[in-house]
């Protein structure tokens, strides 16, 4: 009978996962979704390049990728975890709490944030952290007093700007691109405004109120949060030709045909000015490799040396050519995973 | 009443009262008005509704026609032995040492040849550009040739290689020499000898096989990129969800239709049911990463792992499906069994069920068509994954990593090249096939087996 | 060894002990079927069903004890031992016990039940894991941030430096805008289609249109997502939003609600449709007989009876909105607003759900963490709605036949 011979399959296969004994033989990465794009052109050289199969690259962002792989020690968790933020004190408490204690660091290289718009819309040509700050901030100093922000135009925030609504699409909460937006951009701005002098020594706020007010994002439109990635920040900036919209460097690079990006504070953003540090928006980017995997899953150190060596992720190589900004220390991390030098040995 | 419509004396005068058949009251005309408006809304209902699915269709092929054809060039290239194999011996130990990195320059060589041998004269035009315009997965194919034939390297020999997505997409119209002019990756003088090399037969756009069969490339390669891996991983998935939901969830219905008592257990069965079928997708996601991946201990990525996850989620409408095709069979049948001294196992099994099966099987193929365009979930479950291993033959290959066709669609979607876009609507395509053919499985069975008591 | 291997073996013993059974109760009943209390096959299928179902019980049970509590992922040992044991252990019960006397088709029919009350308990099972996964999380949540705020904060701003504003208010108001304006849109279109399929189209028609209208449920929701993002929302941004001075904004709840609407459309249509089928053609007839035309019928006679499933699919049609994502994702926008003005944008709990969950927040953090108390926040609403929707419908189902 029919029902009886599926039956009998599916108990097959309930029974087969409980008793699933196999070995992994190839590299699982988990993580970030920033990371991701390097990740996948490093895996896919490497499966070229190696005996060993292709890594595996799961993209989830950088939270969940760091919880696998703090799950514990074991074939069924994670090798490697893409992170576009360092990690957290707690996090490795956490990882810690599980028995996964020898974390091997890996800077790949530095990101670059960059502000782009329509390529046939408003002259946004060059902008400051100050006007940034200005135009998007949820209360701005004005005669002394915290006021909501009450500018509607780039013109009304700068003369020199286009007098165009203002509309930026950000990157939403949920991205480590947001912190970096609101330090690097916000928070100077801030400074540079004399706003956060103004609030802490006329207005009396302590330095972290100051700081939180410095770093709060208007809510009443003008500012759109993006929780999903560049290319619909992209498909936004399409439907609405006057916003302006942030960017990594590596996308607006591809999409160049589409896109016109702006300088920040007078320097334009290219890999060169990024390593340089001239232009300021930028953030290192890691991975996260569990000593204990070393020698156990097949591929796993080669993969990693792979990933930092000068032929890939060095200048003129195919990261770089990506969009990736080269770490001038990029030695210093291939001898740090040649030694096998852990978080806190190698600190 | 011929005479009443003969002579009309007054029209006026008897307003309400019908004066002739062939003439309608006000009143029946306003019924009737108003049966034709009715019906009106009814047709234009079902119009929005297809005029919608006609629109998104024709919004869809347009974008992901193209990703079936690709570019090709074809070319000679030395295999240089100063290059490939310095000791000379042919030691496939030795040759493995040469990475791509060493066969990009052969193949770059090989192209600027081409471009010579053309007496091509396109002002601008450097070494670098006509190497660019070959795809970065043409090393990798050298690569594998070579260390299969390593009788081969000094010889020259004849590939053909898939050209550059921004190449590619000059001829499916996506990239224009105005956009050239503004794009980084590629520039008008490319085209332009792209041109060239087509008016020459060197560079043919032909039917792609590898956008169904080959596995995922890197955001760097969209030319390369295919399906092959997220079909297999969604053939798997439906696989594990059709001989585990099936039998999990006839079983469940015969219970509850047949012998469950009518008691409070029953109900909270019901409700729960109920619920499950319109509890969020994400949420199972969560289920399954903390059961089947924390606890269970499965594998991260596996089709095994999908599959359950969807086999609890698609229980509910099975299990939906199966007690109203229970149901639809009539009481004389199971009277008649239980009369003739059957007991109710034996009705329920040899009568009641292949009765109901064309319907329950109709149930179980939608349940699984919606199993198979599910996304969320499986966002969780580690199936988002750049994967460029086939997984091997079930069962061994339900664990190995795999990724499935939505979540291929879900991560094309967000790569930075515009040519994902097309391949993303072209994967929705196949998609949308495999899902028509399940459907019409579905109406196929419903038609031939369909009966009425 | 191999999870196959063992399975193998089980099957063989089992298959063995079909035969072994059918021969003993052969032999002492001297092949005569009228000796027996139960036919011959039964007894086989008795020691069968009972290897089959211990071996496969202690396999499952081994493996558990050997992954999760043991910790040891590499052997099966225990498995292994466990399940031949169970399975020489009810072989040999169940063997011994075939008799003349013995009721082999009752204990197998009772076998088969439990089986049967088994797989119908998985529903719960999962009831019991979905809250389960999520509730050690929420616990933890709340831990870190206040019961009051989250229920009743007006505020969602999440911030990377910690002490962010989690109140799910926003949220709560995006996904209930958002799925009313779906309904707004999917009821009428959907409940007319049904109308018209069910009492004025021909089996043509019908047989065409039906199927195609279902195509629109399966559709990949990132589809509609897609389409949502690029066409929908510019157009009624520039036809509607911005003439009428209400909003710039390209996404927008009405974008979302516009869209997620067209993919309710067959969950009401079919629905309904088969409800309206069901009502019987007497009460039609009785109605024709009495001079109604067919729209009078159907409003008067017809809906009314086809009301409690009508509304029981609309029901379900509002769980479907409230769960759904990505058509929110890329249509609603990603601002946490409370707002009356549906061409602006906002956000939904499950928006948030998954983009907490694929952040880059710290895992550990409330931040994070949240995810978990609003999916458990959301499971709770859509049993609410689902209880409702299944008391309308027992309540009011008026029985024909």
């Amino acid at each position: 009978m029919k029902l009886i011979k599926l039956s009998a399959s599916a108990l097959a296969i309930a029974a087969i996962s409980a008793t699933a004994a196999s070995a992994r033989d190839q590299v699982q990465v988990a993580g970030s979704s920033t990371v991701l794009p390097y990740a996948n052109i490093v895996a896919e050289l490497f499966g070229e390049n190696f005996d060993f199969p292709t890594p595996v690259v799961e993209s989830g962002g950088s939270s969940a990728g760091l919880k696998k792989f703090c799950e514990g020690v074991g074939e069924n968790t994670v090798d490697i975890a893409n992170s576009s933020r360092s990690i957290r004190e707690k996090e490795i408490k956490a990882c810690a709490e599980n028995g996964v204690t020898d974390i091997i660091e890996v800077r790949i290289g530095y990101d670059g944030i960059v502000f782009a718009s329509d390529i046939n819309g408003p002259a946004y040509t060059a902008f400051t952290e100050a006007q940034w700050y200005t135009a998007l901030a949820q209360e701005i100093v004005v005669d002394g007093a915290l006021v909501t922000n009450p500018n509607t135009t780039w013109a009304d925030v700068d003369a020199s700007l286009p007098a165009e609504e203002i509309q930026a699409f950000i990157p939403g909460t949920k991205h480590g691109t947001r912190e970096v937006f609101e330090e690097k951009v916000l928070l100077a701005g801030c400074e540079a405004t004399g706003a956060l002098d103004a609030m802490m020594n006329e207005l009396g706020m302590s330095e972290d109120d100051a700081e939180t007010a410095c770093m709060s994002v208007r809510t009443d439109g003008r500012s759109v949060d993006i929780d999903g990635d560049y290319t619909e920040t992209l498909a936004r900036i399409e439907s609405n030709p006057t916003g302006v919209g942030v960017f990594g460097l590596s996308f607006y690079e591809n999409n160049t045909s589409k896109l016109k990006v702006a300088t920040m504070s007078g320097v334009s953003p290219s890999t060169e000015t990024i390593a340089t540090g001239e232009y300021p928006v930028s953030r290192p980017l890691f991975f996260y490799i569990k000593k204990a995997h070393f020698g156990v899953i097949p591929g796993l150190k080669e993969y990693a040396s792979f990933f930092v060596n000068d032929a890939v992720a060095g200048p003129g190589g195919p990261l770089s050519e990506y969009g990736l900004t080269p770490d001038p220390e990029l030695g210093a991390t291939q001898s740090m995973i040649e030694n096998e030098e852990t978080m806190a040995s190698g600190s | 009443m011929t005479d009443a419509s003969a002579s009309p004396v007054s029209p006026a005068a008897a307003p309400s009262a019908p004066s002739s058949l062939y003439e309608q009251s006000s009143r029946t005309k306003k019924r009737n008005a108003s049966e034709k408006r009715f019906r009106a809304y009814g047709l234009t209902a079902i119009a929005v509704g297809l005029m919608s699915l006609v629109v998104l269709l024709i919004s869809i092929l347009g974008n992901g026609l193209p990703s079936f054809k690709q570019t090709y060039i074809v070319m000679d290239v030395e295999l240089r032995a100063d290059v490939l194999d310095k000791n000379g011996n042919r030691d496939p130990a030795d040759i493995a040492k040469v990475m791509t990195f060493g066969y990009t320059p052969l193949i770059k060589q090989a192209a600027q040849a081409m471009v010579q041998e053309m007496g091509s004269d396109i002002e601008g035009l450097t070494d670098k550009m006509i190497g660019d315009m070959i795809s970065k997965e043409a090393a990798g194919q050298l690569r594998n040739y070579v260390m299969k034939n390593p009788d081969m390297i000094g010889t020259t020999q004849q590939f053909k290689f898939l050209a550059n997505g921004r190449i590619d997409g000059y001829f499916k119209g996506r990239v224009t020499m105005e956009s050239a002019a503004l794009d980084g990756n590629v520039t008008p003088e490319q085209l332009m000898a792209a041109d060239e090399m087509a008016a020459a037969g060197y560079m043919t756009t032909a039917i792609n096989p590898g956008f169904l069969t080959a596995p995922d490339a890197s955001d760097q390669r969209p030319e390369a990129a295919g399906l092959g891996v997220a079909i297999l991983g969604s053939v798997y998935m439906m696989l594990v969800v059709l001989v585990l939901a099936l039998p999990i969830g006839v079983a469940a219905s015969i219970y509850l239709e047949e012998f469950a008592p009518k008691n409070w257990v029953t109900d909270v069965i019901e409700v729960n049911i109920s619920n499950l079928a319109a509890v969020p997708s994400i949420v199972f996601g969560i289920l399954g990463l903390a059961i089947f991946i924390n606890f269970a201990h499965l594998p991260q990525s596996a089709p095994v792992v999908g599959g359950l996850v969807l086999t609890l989620m698609t229980l509910p409408t099975i299990i939906i499906s199966t007690r109203a095709s229970l149901k639809s069979v009539p009481p004389s049948i199971k009277d008649a069994a239980l009369g003739v001294g059957a007991s109710k196992m034996q009705t329920v099994f040899h009568h009641v069920l292949p009765l109901a099966m064309p319907g329950i099987l109709t149930g179980a193929i939608i349940g699984l068509a919606q199993a198979l365009g599910e996304t969320a979930p499986l966002l969780l479950i580690g199936m988002v994954a750049f994967v460029r291993e086939y997984p091997g033959m079930p069962p061994e290959g339900l664990f190995d990593p795999s990724t499935a066709l939505p979540v291929q669609v879900y991560n094309w979607t967000q790569r930075s090249d515009p040519a994902f876009f097309e391949r993303a609507s072209g994967a929705i395509i196949v998609l949308l096939v495999m899902l028509v053919l399940m459907n019409l499985v579905a109406i196929i069975l419903r038609r031939r087996f369909e009966r009425r008591w | 060894m191999p999870g196959i291997m063992l399975f193998l073996i089980l099957c063989a013993i089992s298959a063995t002990g079909y035969v072994m059974g059918r021969r003993k109760a052969a032999t002492i009943s001297g092949n005569d079927n009228r000796a027996l209390h139960s036919n011959i096959p039964f007894h086989g299928a008795n020691v069968a069903l009972a290897v089959f179902l211990a071996g496969v019980l202690a396999m499952v049970g081994g493996s558990i004890i050997q992954s999760v509590v043991w910790q040891e992922d590499t052997s099966n040992t225990l498995a292994v031992v466990l399940t031949l044991f169970a399975a020489a252990v009810a072989f040999f019960v169940t063997f011994q016990r075939i008799s003349l006397e013995y009721r082999a088709r009752n204990v197998t029919e009772k076998l088969v039940k439990g089986v049967l009350i088994a797989a119908a308990s998985i529903a719960i099972l999962t009831t019991v894991g979905i809250v389960m996964s999520m509730l050690f999380e929420t616990v933890n949540f709340f831990k870190q941030y206040s019961i009051a705020d989250f229920f009743f904060g007006t505020n969602w701003t999440p911030r990377f430096q910690g002490e962010s504003d989690l109140g799910m208010l926003p949220l709560l108001w995006g996904t209930m805008y958002v799925s009313f304006i779906a309904l707004l849109f999917a009821v009428p279109v959907g409940l007319f289609a049904a109308i018209y399929l069910a009492e004025y189209a021909g089996p043509k028609v019908r047989g065409v249109a039906k199927p195609l209208l279902e195509v629109l449920a399966g559709i990949p929701t990132i589809v509609y997502g897609l389409f949502a993002l690029i066409t929908v929302g510019p157009m009624l941004r520039d036809y509607f939003a911005q003439p009428l001075g209400l909003s710039d904004s390209g996404s927008s709840v009405m974008t979302a609600g516009l869209v997620m609407g067209i993919m309710l459309i067959p969950f009401v249509s079919s629905l309904s449709d088969d409800i309206i089928n069901a009502v019987p053609q007497a009460m039609r007839d009785g109605s024709y007989g009495l001079g109604a035309t067919k729209s009078e019928t159907i409003k008067q006679v017809v809906i009314p009876a086809a009301l409690p499933g009508i509304v029981g699919a609309v029901l379900l049609a509002a769980s479907r909105a409230i769960g759904e994502t990505m058509i929110v994702v890329l249509g609603a926008g990603a601002a946490a607003r409370l707002s009356l003005n549906p061409f602006e944008a906002m956000t939904t709990v499950t928006v948030k759900i998954v983009s907490q969950l694929t952040g880059d927040t710290d895992f550990a953090s409330p931040e994070t963490l949240v995810a978990f108390a609003l999916g458990i926040t959301l499971f709770v609403i859509t049993l609410g709605l689902n209880v409702l929707a299944l008391y309308i419908v027992r309540k009011y189902r008026e029985q024909y036949e």
